[in-house]
């Protein structure tokens, strides 16, 4: 192995990996807070409480789903701390935010504003599988609800999202 | 719904993850077009879904705005002096891991580079008092963000000096012993002990000067 020449900075792994994941994390954030400026505020202080725990990640394969996790939490603890207001669904259409563009594609960009649009209930277990990769069982142990339960909020918010995608929705026993 | 699994049993299984498949759904799926349709849906779905959550973060960055309480320290005389022992002096790195994550940091938010515009007070003051240091820069600085390093919230800002864009890091809680030079990826920097913390200036394409360092330095108060 070649040593590093004199005066050559080396970053540490810690700080590697937590910038590495960084703009997973945004986007995490951003999903479930459906504001930029809060999603970028629950991400810093995400990367503090990380980097003040970063003894308790043994396995750093595991720092994905460890650190998604502490992002919902902040966001969670960010709510209730400053009792911010939650979004409004309408002006969160309005905000016509540019982050939701996509390149020719406006069936994505629909897509992207009809999950703005779900409720909390139903978006953020879907945030957290689809985007988070985590199973229902993870699901439901982190929102303190039964597998069933998550279940059936999936497939709610699933539903809902297949009208937007040009499919019939499946019948539903609400 | 009865306690046979039945098509209601299976979209709602399919709805709820489309990528998991019990033994009893495959079972139903076995005998069921309908059901086996309505999963491929879910599952074309599900991939425009994962494209959808892929946003492009190009327009993310806004200033931090959460306040912290504001400590002041003197800035100690033997900040110059390190400037002036040091000055041209490659020395071997006491504290390569903080340069390192100084320069990664820099790395990830490259975007800092482009800024072009001159901050208001307003905009650096709710950055410093958001980190808790004050800097009283006679230059005029293009970006300001609070951001996280190594546990707490420091000011990243990027001056307009006569070298050009400088980045610097004020970084009120890393202790260095003394003058550190680094350089990587076009990037040349040194981290410079100020009182119980230290300074980072970074060039990217250039060089640091001394004296360039040692006006950006003055200003700075824990």
């Amino acid at each position: 192995m070649n040593p590093r020449p004199r005066g050559t900075a080396v970053p540490s792994a810690f700080t590697r990996l937590l910038e590495t994941l960084r703009p997973d994390l945004v986007r995490f954030a951003f999903w479930l807070a459906r504001d930029r400026a809060v999603a970028e505020d629950v991400v810093q202080e995400t990367l503090i409480r990380a980097w003040k725990s970063r003894d308790e990640l043994k396995d750093t394969a595991a720092a994905r789903p460890w650190l998604l996790t502490i992002v919902r939490r902040e966001h969670a603890r960010l709510y209730e701390r400053k009792r911010l207001p939650t979004v409004d669904v309408e002006q969160v259409e309005a905000l016509g935010d540019p982050a939701l563009a996509s390149d020719g594609d406006a069936g994505l960009e629909d897509l992207r504003r009809a999950i703005m649009q779900l409720p909390d209930e139903y978006r953020e277990p879907l945030v957290m599988q689809v985007l988070g990769g985590l199973s229902t069982t993870e699901i439901a142990a982190e929102l303190k609800l039964t597998q069933p339960a998550v279940l059936t909020r999936l497939f709610r918010a699933r539903n809902r999202l297949r009208v937007i995608y040009g499919l019939a929705p499946a019948e539903d026993a609400e | 719904m009865s306690n046979e699994f039945n098509c209601a049993h299976a979209r709602l299984a399919i709805g709820g993850d489309p990528h998991e498949q019990s033994p009893e759904l495959s079972a139903h799926l076995a005998t069921c077009a309908a059901c086996t349709r309505f999963r491929s849906e879910t599952l074309a779905l599900d991939a425009r879904l994962r494209a959808a959550f892929e946003l492009s973060l190009a327009e993310f960055r806004k200033p931090a705005r959460q306040a912290s309480p504001a400590r002041r320290f003197a800035l100690a005389a033997s900040v110059i002096l390190a400037l002036t022992l040091g000055a041209g002096v490659w020395l071997l790195n006491p504290q390569p891991a903080l340069a390192g994550d100084v320069l990664e940091h820099i790395k990830h938010e490259s975007a800092s580079w482009d800024a072009h515009e001159i901050l208001t007070a307003s905009q650096l003051t709710e950055v410093l008092r958001v980190a808790g240091v004050q800097f009283d820069s006679s230059m005029p600085v293009l970006y300001a963000m609070a951001c996280p390093f190594h546990g707490r919230r420091v000011p990243h800002l990027v001056v307009q000096t006569a070298d050009g864009p400088l980045t610097v890091m004020l970084l009120a809680h890393e202790k260095v012993a003394g003058r550190v030079e680094f350089a990587e990826g076009g990037y040349r920097g040194i981290l410079l002990p100020v009182g119980e913390g230290s300074v980072a200036v970074l060039a990217r394409g250039g060089d640091v000067t001394d004296v360039v360092a040692a006006k950006l330095v003055s200003g700075v108060r824990w």
